[in-house]
């Protein structure tokens, strides 16, 4: 596999550029009366998805942002690479 | 031998000799010969011997497929000789012989096969359990192949470059170059990959007529020239594609030539779209003995005489079963070749043409014939053949036996960047099914032979290939596609698996010495699919790989088991697609560390560096290691550090107070201007991971230090914890901009102020306090008075730029007091004898900032904040059985322990993280992180090193810290 | 000939409609629990449910690496057992599994890094497993071919040297197991694919796979670096666990070289000589969950570059094949194990990074004996998934294990 990431800013880039940062679970939970295990899943607990997942990813040797993409686990293809320039090339 | 000179296909020139030493013999060879076609020009038939039964093995292909020619050269290993070219001095060396490998005294391991059957080894030599280490050792030394000594020293230069372009094209032949001519004449930049020393592919050695009397060599150099006079051509000859990867990613190596100022270069490519045009190699035929000297692939006898000179053999057999075999034997015939007889495995389906022209020969040609067995003890003698149903057989006499099954396309790169292949019924190959993305498929590899089609696929794939880079219209591809289909298709290749034999010494893997009766074997034993036949019999894992037996094993496996074609599934391949040296992979070598602004002058000043994360920094400053006299300057006079690696950011902006009150424990909206606070950040489980200061420079303006490990992380980290809330801040790293200057001892006060104007005094710039100033109106500093190391001490931030001279400057003001240099281990002992902790040396993964008496830091009445850690803090906060940092001295004044010795009693409860003899207290200190029971002040700990057998030494818990209690001493 | 061909695993045999335990997974881990279940605890009545065909996964894939030199008190006892059972097994199962007894040298490239070393050692020591700190002279002696010299990126130390390891031929674990759960009464399905477990009332009732349902009151989980996705997919559990790709190569085959297993931490490398000849060596990981078990040009070249620096000789010689596996990794590097927890009757065994294999033989004795029993055995109980729930990582690495930044 050669992964390649699409970053926001600096556009699709070789995927040793970045850093992988879990899966989406969405903004940290309020600290209120949050048990320890509602704590523990938000912290570590992954869905493993086999499959496509919406996931986080830093720009480390790039702009330093933060971003989300979608990303086929079983192929290591970001989801939105666009297929139609292959197809249309196949049906002629 | 006289070698033909005047072939217009010739690659060698025999005008230039070139000397070579082999087995202590010097021999002669051509400029442009390989090893092993000089060898063989030298009468050099057994080139080795095989792995396991030590059969001869000798010239079988020139393409590398197996390790029959691989010889020691040079001092390095498993040279394939048939394509590794022939240089001036070699010095060549057989491999795996015990003798030579004409006689190989162990050569009687041939008749032994039926002791070891596939897999025996499982089932022997385990009984008794005492037998297996002797076992062991013979197996060890009978197996591999060639030796390299433990101190050997690769020569040569290796290089390496990175490369994007639009089209990449892996294969030179006509496809290949049709493919990149189409894609260069749309504007497009293309590389061309060819694995050997120059293009041409099948064309380049054959003679027959391509189009209006041009042959097929002439077509080629046509090509070439054409590929050769395009500039946005970037051809790589002697270049084989190593790798391919999704997204495009071709990997690969080129061998240099004289002039080149590298002996190998790895290449890794980047291309929008890849044209993978890898051709055939040849099915290998399997009957008896089909592997000894003088059995040769069509392809390898031909090129032998059209690229080498050198007729293969004085009078031959050829059983093949393809055109390619019956258009060789011809153009071999005219050079001078006797041929006793062609078997066609083919009933029908030949080419006219040439049976017309092997009747006119008079040569004897058997259709539905193969051969069944070579005879020759060491070299091919005669050669029986039979029908294909083995009822009727023939035996011939001759010296070379031209053996092929058919053809194999070479599909690695597009298998190994996951395109699926399905076996194709007509053709016996297995064709593309589904390609990568963007990635063609060209000649050969379909199953095409005419040349006309192959050069069209190729023109094909190159605009396929071009319309991904957006060049190329569809209107044009079409048409392409029509006059693809308007020339003729894909070749009915032959459904012969093996000749009409038992097996017991018709070998499937060469490598490996791997017979079809192994196979059956493992069958048998429930190994029923391909993968795992593989691995019980080690088929295709020798050098070669699946080079001999990657195509026959499948087909074999479902002809022996009466398994309909759907079933038949190609086996594994995987990079690297060719052999390749480490050195090569290697590449050009890299220089990993980072250097201070002061590291030269450290240098100079007998500075003992070591690497400590990403950096190189003086560790000592002398060849004591335990540093005494670094030390006892610091607590009684002054030293400098220089302390540029600390992590130094700025984060600025509205929201920058709550990004800060994420990240750190403590209340950070309570910062003061003029002061230093010192906090830490944990992880979400609360375990502290970085520790450092802040100080406020302005309004929403911070400038903050973290440990130097952690300075690589925190602008992720800081990011990564406030992803979600949109908050408006910046955040700078300045750890390579900023360097740090520690200057630390009762004397630093009187040091500084001789290069600073205002008032430094202990009123003036107390403790824990930060200012900013000029050195001489000039030098921006920023100066904090902080006492890690329990002796008044001052942290000067200075531009990277400045610090050489600020350096300097204060050596110059020290001198005086005789200022000296000191390191990061006195550091880490002075900082210890303070009870200071560093992380990773008194914590861990697990420990949390509680554990190491840090909970002080810690403001619990933030929870908007969110803090990261806060909430583990507050759920562990009361458990009992976590460990607690403690200090501990000796007992009865003993000897100190060793970092990392365990505390225990009948059960592990902690360990020792740092303790040394201590000269300021004139005793044995340290930390140590021990289970809460152990942690009262008084309790005896009992420590167990490393070989300490039954001793244990004991220490006793103390109150933190040990040197200068009341902190006296960094406030005065 | 002297030995009649049998199939070694019995004959492909139909699904039953039920059995007393359903294994999901055709690893190492899952068939030494069925071989224990029916050697210790009498009970036979088990199917092995395998996708693909066993040791497919991990078990085909790893470097065969054993070592009993882990770092906490909770881990090495249980490697320890582990590694005393190999000749145990080659005795019981009367198959040679070809333990290489022949030690791992794990270097050290700084002060630091030897005094981490010494607390491994002691730790090793103390519960009776040798191990010991030797210096760089003393590395060179045992390992000719190593670079001692101070001009490398990470010069060499010293090293930690635990005898007692080695390497075994894993192919012949699998094989030997499944052929002795199999004399026992196991059987091991192939090309069958588990898709769902029923449940009732909190209880495990059943295990559909692609060839039909089966009622059972107990099914274990053990199946590598598919096990979190499947337990996640089939009971809605999250667990702790990152999916990484790890990769392995070997060069062309060479006569005796290397005559112990040699690893790097700072290298991220380690290389040992198969009985075939071949060096093997791996040990990064494609930070980055996945389920391809692909190679990458990055890593081929990231280890040719480590090797180059402290086994300089290898320079001479060339990789022939790469390959990768899964491992699905924990925040803490230890693995979970658990049972009747969340289910009654479900049963995990995962979470074992690339510790799977030295750690089969003993994990298959104690999860069998969790199985039988319905209890937790004390030797499993600091493996229960509860622990991060309540911040007690296990420190089986001293360093931040970094997938995410979060853990």
């Amino acid at each position: 596999m050669a992964l390649t990431i699409t970053c926001p800013v600096c556009g699709k880039r070789n995927g040793y550029e970045f850093k992988f940062g879990g899966e989406e679970k969405g903004p940290r939970p309020e600290e209120k009366d949050l048990t320890p295990k509602a704590w523990c899943d938000y912290v570590h607990m992954n869905q493993c998805v086999a499959g496509v997942q919406k996931e986080w990813w830093f720009h480390k040797d790039g702009c330093g942002s933060w971003f989300t993409i979608y990303r086929d686990t079983t192929t290591n293809l970001e989801k939105e690479a666009g297929l139609a320039n292959h197809q249309e090339a196949d049906k002629s | 031998m006289n070698r033909f000179n005047h072939l217009p296909t010739l690659k060698i020139d025999t005008a230039q000799k070139i000397s070579f030493i082999h087995k202590g013999k010097k021999y002669y060879g051509a400029k442009g010969d390989t090893i092993a076609t000089a060898l063989f020009a030298n009468g050099i038939r057994i080139f080795g011997r095989s792995l396991k039964y030590h059969r001869p093995r000798g010239l079988y292909s020139l393409d590398g497929e197996s390790s029959n020619t691989m010889m020691e050269v040079d001092g390095i290993p498993n040279v394939r000789c048939e394509n590794t070219a022939l240089k001036e001095g070699m010095v060549i060396q057989e491999q795996n012989v015990k003798g030579s490998a004409e006689n190989d005294m162990l050569g009687f391991l041939d008749k032994l096969d039926w002791l070891m059957p596939a897999g025996f080894y499982y089932n022997v030599m385990h009984k008794p359990a005492k037998l297996w280490p002797f076992a062991m050792k013979q197996i060890r030394k009978a197996a591999g192949l060639g030796k390299i000594s433990p101190d050997f020293k690769m020569p040569g230069k290796y290089d390496e470059i990175f490369l994007n372009t639009d089209v990449c094209v892996i294969g030179g032949g006509p496809s290949g170059m049709m493919a990149a001519l189409s894609a260069a004449k749309k504007g497009l930049r293309v590389i061309l990959m060819e694995s050997r020393p120059w293009l041409g592919g099948c064309f380049e050695y054959r003679s027959r007529e391509y189009q209006n009397r041009l042959t097929l060599h002439e077509r080629a150099h046509q090509l070439s020239k054409e590929v050769e006079s395009l500039e946005n051509i970037r051809v790589f000859t002697h270049a084989s594609v190593v790798g391919t990867y999704n997204n495009n990613l071709v990997t690969g190596f080129q061998v240099g030539k004289q002039k080149d100022v590298f002996d190998e270069r790895y290449i890794e490519i980047r291309a929008k779209s890849v044209v993978v045009a890898t051709g055939c190699i040849e099915r290998p035929l399997i009957f008896d003995n089909n592997e000894r000297p003088g059995v040769m692939q069509t392809g390898c006898a031909l090129r032998l005489a059209k690229t080498y000179g050198q007729l293969p053999g004085k009078k031959a057999v050829f059983s093949i079963g393809h055109d390619l075999g019956l258009e060789a034997a011809l153009e071999l015939h005219d050079l001078g070749l006797s041929i006793a007889c062609i078997a066609d495995i083919r009933e029908d389906g030949q080419d006219p043409a040439l049976l017309k022209k092997i009747s006119e020969k008079n040569i004897l040609f058997l259709k539905g014939w193969v051969a069944v067995k070579a005879h020759g003890r060491k070299l091919v003698k005669q050669v029986s053949l039979s029908s294909i149903d083995g009822l009727v057989k023939r035996k011939f006499t001759c010296d070379l036996l031209v053996a092929s099954a058919g053809m194999t396309p070479v599909t690695g790169p597009i298998t190994v960047a996951q395109g699926k292949l399905k076996y194709d019924t007509h053709t016996g190959f297995f064709l593309p099914d589904v390609m990568p993305e963007k990635m063609y498929a060209a000649g050969r590899i379909m199953g095409l032979e005419h040349p006309l089609s192959i050069e069209t696929s190729g023109k094909l794939a190159g605009l396929k290939a071009a319309f991904d880079c957006g060049n190329c219209s569809i209107q044009e591809i079409g048409e392409a596609k029509k006059d693809l289909e308007n020339l003729s298709g894909p070749v009915r290749g032959t459904k012969l698996v093996t000749a009409p034999v038992k097996g017991r010494k018709s070998f499937i893997c060469f490598d490996e010495d791997a017979t079809i009766k192994n196979i059956k074997q493992a069958i048998g034993k429930g190994f029923d699919v391909p993968e795992l036949i593989k691995r019980f019999t080690a088929t295709g894992l020798g050098p070669g790989q699946g080079g001999i037996p990657g195509h026959n094993l499948p087909l074999y496996v479902a002809k022996y088991q009466a398994l309909p074609d759907i079933s038949i599934k190609p086996t594994n391949v995987r990079p690297p697609l060719v052999p390749t040296f480490i050195s090569t992979y290697a590449g050009a070598g890299h220089q990993m560390f980072k250097i201070t602004p002061m590291d030269e002058m450290q240098r100079k000043d007998g500075g003992v560096f070591r690497n400590i994360g990403v950096w190189q920094r003086a560790r000592y400053f002398s060849s004591d290691f335990s540093c005494q006299k670094e030390i006892e300057n610091v607590r009684t006079n002054v030293g400098i550090l220089d302390g540029s690696t600390l992590g130094k950011f700025r984060i600025y902006g509205p929201d920058a107070v709550k990004a800060l009150q994420r990240v750190y424990v403590s209340d950070m909206s309570k910062i003061k201007e003029g002061r230093v606070k010192y906090s830490a950040m944990c992880t979400d489980d609360g375990c502290v991971i970085d520790d450092g200061v802040v100080v406020k420079q302005g309004e929403n303006d911070f400038y903050f230090t973290t440990s130097t490990a952690r300075a690589g992380q925190t602008v992720e980290w800081i990011r990564y914890h406030t992803r979600y809330d949109g908050w408006n801040f910046a955040l700078v790293n300045l750890t390579d901009s900023m360097g740090v200057i520690n200057l630390s001892g009762p004397n630093a006060r009187k040091v500084l102020q001789k290069i600073v104007d205002m008032d430094i005094s202990n009123e003036a710039f107390g403790f824990a306090e930060y200012k900013e100033f000029k050195i001489q109106d000039t030098v921006p500093v920023r100066a904090m008075r902080l006492g890690f190391m329990g002796e008044l001490s001052y942290e000067l931030h200075v531009p990277s730029s400045y610090m050489k001279s600020v350096w300097l400057m204060l050596k110059e003001a020290g001198k005086e007091f005789n200022i000296q240099n000191f390191g990061v281990e006195a550091q880490n002992v002075l900082r210890m004898e303070k009870c200071h902790i560093i992380l990773g040396s008194e914590s861990e993964q697990r420990t949390n900032l509680l554990d190491v008496g840090l909970g002080f830091l810690w403001d619990r009445k933030k929870a908007d904040a969110k803090t990261v850690g806060a909430v583990a803090l507050r759920q562990a906060e009361n458990d009992q059985t976590r460990l607690k940092l403690v200090g501990f001295k000796m007992e009865n004044n003993g000897r100190v322990p060793r970092d990392g010795s365990l505390i225990v009693d009948t059960k592990v409860r902690g360990y020792v993280c740092t303790a040394r003899n201590s000269f300021s207290l004139k005793e044995a200190v340290g930390m140590a992180l021990v289970e809460a029971p152990l942690a009262k002040t008084g309790t005896r700990l009992e420590i167990f090193e490393d070989e300490c057998g039954d001793h244990r030494i004991y220490g006793k818990v103390v109150e933190m810290p040990f040197y200068d209690p009341e902190g006296k001493r960094m406030k005065m | 000939m002297f030995f009649k061909s049998k199939p070694m695993w019995g004959k492909k045999t139909q699904l039953k409609s039920s059995y007393d335990v359903v294994i999901i997974g055709g690893g190492l881990h899952s068939l030494a629990t069925a071989y224990f279940l029916a050697k210790d605890h009498g009970i036979t009545d088990v199917a092995v449910i395998e996708k693909n065909y066993i040791g497919f996964g991990g078990a085909g894939r790893n470097t065969a690496i054993v070592r009993a030199n882990q770092r906490t008190q909770y881990n090495v006892p249980l490697y320890k057992e582990a590694l005393d059972l190999w000749p145990v097994l080659t005795k019981d199962l009367d198959y040679n599994l070809m333990f290489n007894n022949c030690g791992n040298l794990n270097l050290m490239h700084s002060e630091a890094a030897m005094n981490a070393a010494r607390m491994t050692i002691a730790t090793a020591q103390f519960h009776g497993v040798e191990s010991h700190l030797i210096d760089a002279k003393q590395a060179k002696e045992m390992v000719p071919a190593l670079n001692i010299s101070e001009d490398i990126t990470f010069p060499i130390h010293g090293a930690m040297f635990h005898p007692p390891g080695g390497v075994i031929r894993h192919d012949a674990v699998v094989w030997g197991l499944a052929r002795g759960a199999a004399k026992r009464g196991v059987e091991i399905h192939q090309e069958t694919e588990a898709l769902s477990i029923g449940t009732k009332n909190g209880k495990v009732t059943s295990v559909t796979t692609s060839r039909g349902t089966i009622n059972c009151k107990q099914v274990l989980i053990s199946a590598g670096g598919y096990s979190a996705a499947l337990i996640h997919s089939m009971l809605g559990i999250k667990l702790p666990i990152s999916v990484l790709t790890i990769q392995a190569m070997v060069t062309q085959p060479l006569k005796p070289l290397l005559n112990h297993v040699v690893s790097s931490g700072a290298y991220h490398a380690y290389a040992n000589q198969t009985l075939k000849g071949e060096i093997a060596t791996g040990a990064h990981m494609d930070p980055w969950p996945n389920y391809t078990t692909l190679n990458t040009a990055h890593y081929i070249k990231h280890q040719a570059e480590a090797l180059s620096e402290f086994l300089p000789c290898l320079r001479g010689i060339r990789f022939m094949r790469i390959w990768g596996g899964l491992a699905d990794m924990t925040p803490d590097m230890a693995p979970i194990m658990d049972g009747n927890n969340q289910v009654e009757g479900f049963f995990m065994d995962c979470g074992w990074g690339y510790f799977g294999f030295k750690s089969c033989s003993a994990v298959g004795k104690y999860m069998s004996e969790f199985i039988a029993k319905n209890e937790c055995p004390d030797m499993l109980k600091p493996f229960a998934l509860k622990r991060y729930e309540e911040h007690r990582l296990m420190g089986e690495t001293a360093v931040v294990v970094n997938y995410t930044p979060d853990n």
